[in-house]
């Protein structure tokens, strides 16, 4: 569904952010998109969109190259940036002059979406709030059903409440033709939601792995004592003990804790990535 | 809704500088400086608008990402820009004009000893006239220059292509007069394309380019020129990373 192969990008061409990167994403599956601040998340969603263009290197989301924006092509993919922007329009006027640029678009679906993350208004949408916003356009954006869906930070600026509701429709909307993908640096929004991570960090993939590879290959747990004898990737100090990701050697099970992993990640690369190459 | 509001505001000013211009300056001044203000000053702050969804990171992805060609949304600001605010100037432009007109002729004196003088000197603003044909040469020219423009800068596009036109056309003359300086003795002034002004004892001579060749100068000002400036926006919104 997304192919990346040995993509360059750079904003300054002397000093590039991603180089020969690659990367492959298939449908059916919640890509989270993992990366500290200014790791090219951001950057990496608008080059997939054609927002941006590689400097050199291949991508191709459904078949198309995003660099020739062809509508055939923007019709199958949504792009929900981290700042949204709704025009002076009411919703009704909205969704007519919009919907029909999506061929899949689904009103009913649209107002139940509407109704589950509580947008209700008779207003002009640009008198919303921020978050309320963010919701219509993440409401809007699972309604057109595009194969690709891209969020980039989609839980900034929503409620608790409303984080809650984004990941149980989010959950809803999965299906196997359809791929999302989200960007964020707010972790735990992501918890039992995403069922595979990619981790970058300057320019390079350290991770892409299901979450069930993780389980498998990783141990995450919480100990009195620093263990010996295993490798210990992350270890963090709580009131409970001390919490640990060390390689699972002996298949035990433990529920992936995604901050944990991602520290685990950043820290040791190279023993993350013997880790899941073997 | 805000291409809309802008050009309900650029015809606003067009009748109060029509009004204030008539009082002020005369019947003929009026009508001149009102139609010069509305065609090249209004239609070029709406084309400064119509690719304005740079300013911001929100609007410049939304406007991008929605599935429509290039050439299409191209074509849209062109349409809205050279042909709907062109038409809809014209038309409210004769509107007033007549209504204007019209109005002075009634209130003269059909009896009154120069009433066919009165009457022959405030007369409809003719849109096959001098005046209105250099601003429709003006109008394409910088309408276009803002459209390329706001497609390079995405903040404060307007007053950065009227610096950039402000520059072009002063060096353009500096350069002209200084060329015009070289080549012939006494020159008073000289506009590029057009004519040099020469001290003739204490008259003032005019020499015109020859008329085949201001034909062609015409011709590129008047077609060349626009449909490049079009070309460039096209060619710049095909290739614009946001």
């Amino acid at each position: 569904m997304i192919e990346i192969t040995n993509l360059s990008f750079g904003y300054n061409k002397k000093k590039l952010l991603y180089k020969n990167f690659t990367l492959s994403l298939k449908a059916g599956s919640i890509y989270g998109l993992l990366g500290k601040n200014g790791a090219g998340k951001s950057t990496l969603l608008k080059n997939l969109i054609g927002l941006l263009f590689p400097t050199n290197g291949g991508i191709l989301v459904n078949g198309f190259s995003p660099k020739r924006r062809l509508p055939s092509f923007l019709e199958t993919i949504y792009f929900i940036p981290e700042e949204v922007y709704v025009p002076s329009l009411t919703i009704d006027r909205y969704i007519n002059l919009f919907a029909p640029f999506y061929p899949k678009f689904n009103k009913e679906n649209m107002i139940r979406h509407l109704e589950e993350l509580d947008v209700k208004t008779a207003d002009k949408l640009n008198t919303l709030s921020f978050g309320q916003q963010k919701k219509f356009i993440i409401a809007f954006g699972l309604a057109c059903n595009t194969k690709v869906l891209l969020l980039d930070e989609p839980t900034n600026g929503l409620d608790i409440p409303s984080k809650k509701r984004f990941r149980k429709l989010i959950a809803a909307e999965m299906n196997d033709d359809r791929m999302i993908f989200i960007s964020t640096h707010q972790i735990r929004d992501l918890d039992n939601l995403i069922d595979r991570v990619v981790i970058v960090d300057e320019g390079e993939l350290l991770l892409n792995a299901s979450v069930a590879t993780i389980a498998e290959k990783l141990l995450f747990t919480t100990v009195d004592e620093m263990p010996t004898g295993v490798k210990i990737l992350y270890a963090e100090e709580s009131l409970l003990g001390i919490s640990v990701v060390t390689e699972n050697k002996n298949i035990t099970e433990s529920k992936v804790n995604l901050e944990h992993l991602f520290n685990a990640v950043t820290e040791n690369p190279e023993m993350i990535s013997q880790i899941f190459n073997n | 809704m805000q291409l809309f509001g802008l050009t309900a505001l650029s015809l606003s000013i067009v009748f109060i500088t029509y009004v204030l211009g008539k009082m002020l300056a005369g019947f003929e001044d009026g009508q001149n400086i009102s139609f010069m203000l509305g065609l090249v000053g209004g239609g070029c702050f709406l084309a400064s608008f119509v690719f304005s969804y740079f300013t911001s990171n929100a609007m410049g992805s939304s406007y991008i990402t929605l599935p429509a060609s290039a050439f299409e949304k191209w074509l849209c600001g062109i349409l809205i820009t050279s042909v709907f605010y062109l038409v809809l100037f014209l038309l409210f432009y004769r509107f007033i004009d007549t209504l204007f007109v019209g109005i002075y002729h009634r209130n003269l004196d059909a009896n009154g000893p120069f009433y066919r003088q009165l009457y022959d000197q405030v007369q409809i603003f003719p849109y096959d006239g001098f005046i209105a044909n250099k601003a429709i040469l003006l109008f394409i020219n910088f309408s276009g220059a803002m459209l390329v423009g706001s497609l390079y800068f995405n903040k404060v596009n307007f007053i950065k292509v009227a610096l950039l036109i402000c520059g072009f056309l002063l060096g353009s003359w500096v350069l002209n007069l200084f060329i015009a300086r070289a080549m012939i003795q006494h020159v008073n002034n000289a506009m590029p394309y057009w004519f040099v002004f020469i001290n003739v004892n204490k008259d003032e001579g005019r020499i015109e380019l020859p008329e085949d060749i201001m034909e062609v100068v015409t011709i590129f000002i008047q077609f060349i020129i626009p449909a490049t400036l079009w070309m460039l926006a096209w060619l710049r919104l095909k290739e614009k990373e946001f």
